[in-house]
């Protein structure tokens, strides 16, 4: 998958950000390449200061790109005025935030109706209505008339993504939206979440909780402004984010015709694949010269080679598929050592998933010979 | 249902009331302070014009010998003539209390209900029949005395006569005839002419003429072009003129007066529009400061700036009405009270309480347009915060990354404990709302010790002019006595020191187109007497050796504006017809535009004038003893009166030295009272302020509390954390408050002086308002924290650390 498609939702080109603080610069946001299809329905994960937020500030507009570009649908949303903004804001976008930020002055259905008076979408007479009806979408009209501060925490978030769809706007932006709620209020706002996905909204969800983030279908990852690959991420969640930002930065891209073997040689020695794009089958030789595939790897999976001099015996053979180019990306063996002795405590669930994990992808009952081969 | 961001509007301006009617007080009390003065201003110049003028005011007045009702008829005929009517004024004594006389005057007037000139107005009782009298209100309280009873009087002869008191009137024309105006014209008593000669005066015969113009009332020219042809014709008649002088029908005796109080009315009026602008600024720059993340909020859901910036002005303007609705009322209300307050003391009759229009107007352009503009800045300021920075809270006072002046100052105080420190640095942290507050707590203060200095000044003043009558009594004889006889009579009185005789003679001013202007008072005192101690605006006072030497009040100036030392000023003395020169040699000054037209010369020229060659009618007396006070005077004068009396001298009348001072502090006291109750209005401005600031300061720093709370800070700690810094807001404005009130003082000084004597008079700087204020200040500081510092101290820490 490429990060920019040109034809993606949203796109953030080569966003940096910087902000001056009196200790000096910070950089929020270092070179971000990023897109998103509509209908996705993402977390953006990153420890607290990662840049997750700065992040989506630039997505929703609140924020301004020091450098670089932001796109949403047909609009730049960088460089339009704040006045302009804040229409398109209104309009496109749904946001909702870790504290709820409801207008505690305003009764839970005005502050539904506010967006819809704001952006001046639907008729006055119908505003009401479709408040109505959206608090009762999410369960919360019996609470309508109420005032925030009489609700739960977890209601009051609930209504807040009832505003957020107030204008009905294709893009839902959510930081930390359960970052203030027990567990249980959070698995149902995430259901919410889902629940708008399907129904085609295109939903980024900003958290630190790697638990809730499962429950989304593409996980976004942020260290120290940059991106985390996230094929790195879902091969290697042992790592801290900070190591798996350096195995991000490591990594090479290569490409594979098809058909063609994929063997260590001078130059790829050995180390870790992470299949990007297409497929790699994995072959077995057997003593007649006989070939099976016995798996076929698909994007986000991965596999390792052995040093040559290592080989004693026929093992397994990769080989990209026919269909087309297979794209991977590989980590050397010297860069995966390397990690292994820079990260002890992930060390041995490092070595399952470099020399081990690629055979989950493998028929049940293989040999077990085989997988102490590549140990 | 009303659309959710005019929704916000009505709920913010409910939800938070504390701060909703701070922010409406702080815009209310310029609005009640400007409604209120405006008000009174228009009611006071309306009335009095509407209400003199109604009382058909003399426009000419005539002093002559006496005349009878024919000579009235005769004038009333005369062309330019409205209205004419005769009077008789005569002098006598009415006991007050037992063994306690005052002087009273009387005027006797033919038809006294039904006069066409000078009006009484009756408040209440009836008209005076035969054998009674009415007095005037104004020294009505000296009487001790109720409608209905009986007074008694004392003849010319010494005997005493009872009278009925029937009735209490007003008679706005009390001062008209200048010397010394209004407030030290003694108890007024009116009667009609029938009565006259049962209290000894001439049967039917009258002393005064007073006329109306049928034209040209307010045209000074005009009027005295008629004066001048009735005083020949009063002449021609065998009478002789012994005064005439002129007055426009809206020229209030007591008009300065008026004119005083306006002009410290709209000075003091504009500076309290000022503070609650600086008031109104910085209530409304919190409460936009505490809106920043709302603001942010509506921003991300689709508001534009200007969307937000409407909501905001609306809620300003609602906050405006309903200022201006609680002001209006409120300040008509007051200006009422206070014009009720005003009218008795200044001799005016009010036309019943009303709206200005005008001054609603005015009301309603502040209401709507000082919230406003004081709201514009921190509007704009508020609604330019990015959403991000709504959210980050980073353009909300950032903590300073050096140590400041402040901590190099305060490490300096190694006995202050770390709380105190804290409360000495939160003072200084937003600068801009302090310097706000300081602003209004510090011109506050300063127009609270100036109204102390300006009434200090004024009583400077009035003992200055008491310079002029330093004798402990003045005595008037209705005739003129040998000077040593009296001197030898009085020396034989027990307590009488020093002896004066002076000369005294009514001129009239003699305009250089040879036509009879006013009348002027001349005093000849011994030219070395100790009891005259002039305030000279120019040239000298009167030497040994001088003849026709003459020294000039400042009245004169307005008179003549060219007139300078040197020039002659020619008049008639004593209705003489020969015309006297004389050389002006100084002006002094003595009361201003509220005296009347006084000159002094010497006693050896002005006797010989008046051929009283060792003769006088006026006696200075000093008491035998330094420094009497005005009780001791007044019984030495009843001495006096009683042993010549005893020696069969007839007696005019008994002054007291300090009757003067005593009756002209009186006049003034109505201003000190107003300036104190302007004061009174600033400081309340001033803590209102103080407590806005001080609750801001607190939901600013709730957090911060929750912290010191968590760390373990007590009530207590809280509490004196928040009251601290308070009183020492408290304290710096008082410090530069009381620097400020010099030039203020100065400023508000010369408004009054100028408008009562037209000219500046002596500054002095009282401690006594610095020493007021800063009791005021301090408790009004306690006051304004406490409430902050009791919510602080209420919070609990799961509330702050919540608090987001």
């Amino acid at each position: 998958m490429s990060f920019n498609e040109p034809d993606s939702l949203i796109r953030l080109e080569n966003v940096s950000k910087v902000f001056k603080t009196q200790a000096g610069d910070f950089s929020a946001l270092k070179d971000i390449n990023l897109s998103f299809e509509a209908g996705e329905f993402v977390s953006i994960m990153g420890k607290s200061g990662s840049g997750k937020s700065t992040l989506i500030n630039m997505i929703t507009g609140i924020d301004h790109p020091t450098s670089g570009t932001v796109y949403i649908g047909d609009a730049r949303i960088t460089g339009m005025k704040e006045g302009q903004l804040a229409v398109w804001r209104g309009r496109n976008l749904g946001v909702v935030f870790q504290f709820f930020q409801l207008l505690p002055t305003l009764s839970v259905l005005e502050n539904t109706m506010l967006p819809m008076d704001l952006c001046h979408m639907y008729v006055p007479a119908e505003r009401e209505s479709r408040a109505l009806d959206l608090l009762a979408m999410v369960g919360l009209k019996e609470e309508a008339e109420k005032l925030p501060a009489a609700l739960s925490g977890g209601q009051q978030q609930i209504a807040a993504i009832a505003r957020s769809l107030a204008n009905d706007p294709p893009i839902i932006v959510a930081d930390e939206p359960t970052g203030n709620l027990d567990s249980r209020t959070a698995e149902h706002i995430l259901e919410i979440f889902a629940s708008l996905a399907e129904r085609g909204k295109t939903i980024l969800i900003v958290t630190h909780d790697p638990s809730l983030a499962q429950h989304t279908r593409r996980q976004v990852l942020i260290a120290d402004g940059e991106l985390i690959n996230e094929y790195v991420a879902q091969a290697l969640p042992m790592l801290s984010y900070p190591e798996m930002l350096k195995v991000t930065k490591t990594v090479a891209q290569c490409s594979f015709e098809p058909g063609s073997t994929i063997a260590p040689d001078v130059e790829r020695d050995s180390g870790l694949f992470l299949v990007t794009q297409g497929q790699v089958e994995v072959l077995s030789t057997g003593p007649k010269n006989t070939t099976q595939v016995l798996a076929k790897l698909q994007p986000g999976q991965h596999f390792s080679l052995l040093d040559p001099n290592e080989i004693r015996e026929a093992s397994l053979e990769y080989r990209a598929w026919l269909h087309g180019p297979v794209d991977v990306l590989w980590l050397s063996g010297k860069a995966l050592k390397q990690l292994l002795s820079e990260a002890p405590k992930a060390a041995s669930a490092l070595r399952q998933a470099a020399f081990g994990r690629n055979l989950q992808a493998l028929p049940i009952g293989l040999d077990s010979r085989e997988s102490r081969l590549h140990v | 249902m009303f659309r959710p961001r005019w929704s916000k509007v009505l709920a913010d301006l409910w939800s938070n009331k504390v701060r909703s009617l701070l922010v409406i007080a702080s815009i209310a009390i310029g609005l009640f302070a400007v409604g209120m003065i405006a008000s009174m201003n228009l009611i006071l110049m309306q009335d009095m014009q509407t209400s003199y003028g109604a009382i058909h005011p003399a426009n000419i007045l005539i002093n002559s010998s006496l005349f009878t009702s024919d000579l009235v008829d005769n004038i009333r005929h005369k062309p330019g003539v409205a209205q004419a009517q005769g009077e008789s004024t005569f002098s006598l004594r009415v006991q007050t209390e037992p063994g306690a006389w005052s002087p009273i005057d009387f005027k006797a007037i033919p038809n006294i209900g039904e006069a066409g000139v000078n009006q009484l107005h009756l408040l209440s009782g009836s008209f005076p029949a035969d054998h009674e009298l009415v007095v005037d209100q104004y020294k009505f309280p000296d009487l001790n005395a109720k409608v209905g009873d009986m007074l008694t009087v004392e003849l010319p002869s010494g005997k005493t006569r009872l009278i009925r008191l029937a009735g209490m009137i007003s008679d706005q024309t009390i001062g008209a005839t200048g010397g010394g105006g209004f407030f030290i014209a003694p108890l007024q008593a009116y009667v009609p002419l029938t009565t006259a000669d049962w209290l000894e005066q001439p049967k039917d015969q009258m002393n005064q003429l007073m006329v109306t113009t049928q034209n040209g009332q307010n045209d000074l020219t005009h009027l005295r072009q008629v004066a001048n042809q009735l005083t020949k014709d009063v002449e021609n008649s065998g009478r002789t003129v012994y005064s005439s002088s002129v007055r426009s029908s809206n020229d209030h005796p007591n008009r300065v007066y008026v004119q005083a109080i306006t002009s410290v009315l709209y000075f003091l009026g504009l500076l309290v529009v000022f503070l609650s602008a600086f008031l109104i600024t910085n209530t409304l720059s919190a409460l936009l400061n505490q809106q920043v993340q709302q603001i942010g909020v509506m921003k991300t859901l689709g508001a534009t700036r200007n969307q937000i910036m409407v909501i905001y002005m609306v809620l300003i303007f609602v906050f405006g009405m309903i200022a201006f609705f609680i002001a209006v009322p409120l300040a008509a209300q007051a200006s009422n009270l206070l014009l009720q307050y005003l009218a008795s003391r200044i001799n005016m009759r009010l036309l019943g309480f009303r709206y200005v229009p005008l001054a609603i107007a005015m009301q309603l352009a502040i209401a709507l347009i000082v919230p406003q503009a004081a709201a514009f800045i921190p509007i704009l300021r508020g609604t330019s915060v990015s959403a991000v920075e709504a959210f980050s809270g980073y353009t909300q006072s950032k903590p300073p990354a050096r140590r400041g002046w402040l901590d190099n100052l305060l490490k300096k105080f190694k006995r202050l404990s770390r709380a105190q420190i804290l409360s000495l640095r939160n003072t200084f942290r937003n600068k801009g709302r302090l310097a706000l507050t300081l602003i209004t707590l510090t011109l506050g203060g300063a127009i609270f010790i100036s109204t102390f200095n300006v009434q200090g000044s004024l009583s400077a003043y009035i003992s200055r002019v008491g310079k002029y009558f330093m004798a402990d009594v003045n005595l008037a004889m209705d005739r003129d006595y040998r000077i040593n006889e009296v001197e030898k009579a009085l020396k034989e009185i027990p307590g009488v020191g020093h002896i004066e005789a002076w000369a005294a003679a009514r001129g009239e001013i003699v305009m250089p187109d040879g036509k009879a202007g006013d009348s002027v008072s001349i005093l000849g005192p011994p030219v070395d007497s100790p009891l005259v101690n002039p305030i000279m605006l120019e040239g000298r006072w009167v030497v040994p050796g001088d003849q026709n030497a003459i020294v000039l009040g400042e009245r004169f100036r307005q008179l003549f504006p060219n007139i300078k030392i040197g020039d002659t000023l020619r008049m008639k003395v004593n209705g003489e017809s020969d015309k006297r020169s004389f050389v002006v040699v100084g002006f002094f000054q003595l009361a201003g535009n509220a005296s009347g037209y006084l000159a002094y010369t010497t006693f050896d020229y002005l006797s010989e004038l008046t051929h009283m060659n060792n003769r006088s009618v006026a006696f200075r007396i000093m008491s035998d003893r330094p420094n009497l006070t005005y009780a001791e005077q007044k019984a030495l004068g009843e001495k006096i009166y009683a042993a010549l009396k005893d020696k069969g001298y007839s007696i005019s009348e008994v002054d007291e030295g300090n009757s003067l001072t005593q009756k002209t502090a009186g006049g003034l006291s109505m201003l000190t009272a107003f300036l104190l109750i302007m004061a009174s209005l600033i400081a309340i401005v001033g803590s209102i302020g103080l407590t806005g600031t001080m609750s801001m300061n607190v939901m600013e720093r709730t957090r911060e509390i929750g912290v010191l709370r968590a760390i373990g800070a007590s009530d207590g700690a809280v509490l004196s954390l928040v009251i601290v810094e308070g009183v020492l807001i408290g304290f710096i404005s008082w410090v530069f408050g009381t620097l400020l009130a010099f030039p203020i003082s100065l400023l508000l000084n010369n408004a009054i002086t100028m408008a009562l004597f037209g000219a500046p008079s002596a500054f002095t700087f009282t401690p006594t308002g610095v020493v007021v204020w800063l009791v005021v200040v301090m408790v009004l500081s306690v006051l304004a924290s406490v409430m902050p510092a009791r919510n602080a101290a209420r919070l609990t820490i799961r509330e702050v650390l919540a608090y987001e």
